[in-house]
């Protein structure tokens, strides 16, 4: 009789658990496919999805005035259609943050413990891992896309970046190698997603935070990209050539 | 800055654009045009001599008419393979040997060279590589 009662709790109690189990792994959203920034070219956004736009980092004044001159060298440059930075020039990728601006659409690849994200440019991919604590900056060995571990708060994934090179900049702004990226991203409309960044950083005053969106994109499968022919160079005139084929 | 430049198609308008789906998409100037001189455009015929579907940029190699009889060769610069792909190109849209006509800006240095504004196929197909912010570069020729 004893037996039978346990025998019937056992019972119970796995279903009870089989129940548990199958309800029990927490249901989050699915950012996995390919995404573009978002609003698309020549289109203007919905005001609900757009993205933040993106303020001037407040350097400390130390830093500032060689930031200021960097950006009248930018804006001439972009205005003369060159390139925004020098990275590209050179054939090297973006980094951690610039790499979110997303200039080419890129993918994501979503498992319990680990996302990658992947940007067509360069294919550039971060890998984040799941519930894991973020290292301290001197733990690692910085990189372009540095070290990078998230957790769900909700609905919300969270990343926390550390590790980034110092000569790996977004719009020529220094940093330390201590900088942490904090990124809550969530789906804003089914289609849409937002990444809320935040950069912190001993050269900032205060945080820099800026948003951008990206749209699904259906069925889009991201190229191939290899920067193997780069053919323009500074001369000695310090203006960028073409190496031509004569 | 990445929010502006993102008409890369924009002389689409006046051309035939072959692609089934062209997802627009941002083209922000991450290499430098500024070595080509986008106040005139120079119109090339020739035979394609290579066709390199390569990152950061493609390249046409055309033995151009010099019209003299002869020819004089020409390295004509495109956009990324990935923009191009979804403006239509693929790495057999121009092979070695076709008859093409090509409007470039020239590089300003003076060597046989250019950006690819628009090409025409044997088939009288107007590719545009998706340069960006198009708009820019006067065509003259």
């Amino acid at each position: 009789m004893a037996a039978r009662r346990w025998a019937l709790g056992a019972c119970l109690a796995g279903a009870w658990m089989i129940g548990v189990g199958a309800a029990a792994p927490e249901r989050h959203p699915d950012f996995s496919g390919t995404w573009q920034r978002y609003p698309a070219p020549g289109t203007k956004a919905d005001p609900r999805y757009a993205p933040s736009g993106i303020p001037d980092p407040q350097l400390k004044p130390e830093y500032r005035a060689a930031w200021e001159a960097g950006q009248k060298i930018l804006k001439e440059r972009l205005e003369e259609s060159q390139p925004a930075g020098d990275n590209y020039v050179h054939c090297i990728p973006d980094g951690m943050p610039a790499m979110m601006m997303g200039m080419f659409p890129m993918e994501i690849f979503q498992r319990g413990e680990q996302i990658n994200i992947t940007q067509e440019a360069f294919s550039q991919t971060r890998r984040i891992y799941m519930n894991q604590k973020l290292p301290k900056w001197d733990e690692v060995d910085p990189g372009f896309y540095g070290t990078a571990v998230g957790h769900w708060e909700g609905d919300t994934l969270v990343i926390e970046t550390t590790g980034i090179k110092q000569n790996v900049t977004f719009r020529w702004t220094p940093h330390s190698e201590a900088m942490k990226i904090t990124e809550r991203i969530r789906l804003i409309a089914p289609d849409i997603l937002q990444d809320r960044i935040t950069i912190e950083d001993d050269y900032l005053e205060k945080p820099w935070t800026y948003s951008y969106s990206f749209k699904r994109m259906n069925g889009y499968k991201l190229q191939e990209y290899v920067c193997e022919d780069n053919r323009e160079y500074i001369g000695e005139d310090g203006k960028t050539h073409l190496r031509i084929n004569k | 800055m990445e929010e502006e430049a993102w008409m890369p198609f924009k002389l689409g308008l006046r051309v035939v654009l072959p692609c089934a789906a062209l997802v627009a998409l941002p083209a922000q100037a991450h290499h430098s045009f500024a070595m080509f001189d986008n106040t005139r455009s120079v119109t090339l015929s020739g035979k394609v001599t290579e066709y390199r579907w390569t990152n950061p940029h493609a390249f046409v190699e055309l033995d151009a008419d010099d019209g003299k009889g002869g020819t004089k060769h020409y390295t004509l610069e495109c956009t990324s393979p990935n923009m191009m792909s979804r403006g239509g190109w693929s790495s057999r849209t121009v092979k070695v040997g076709d008859m093409v006509k090509a409007v470039m800006s020239p590089l300003k240095d003076g060597q046989p060279g250019g950006l690819l504004l628009i090409l025409t196929l044997p088939n009288g197909k107007e590719m545009l590589p998706g340069v960006p912010n198009a708009e820019r570069y006067k065509i003259t020729s």
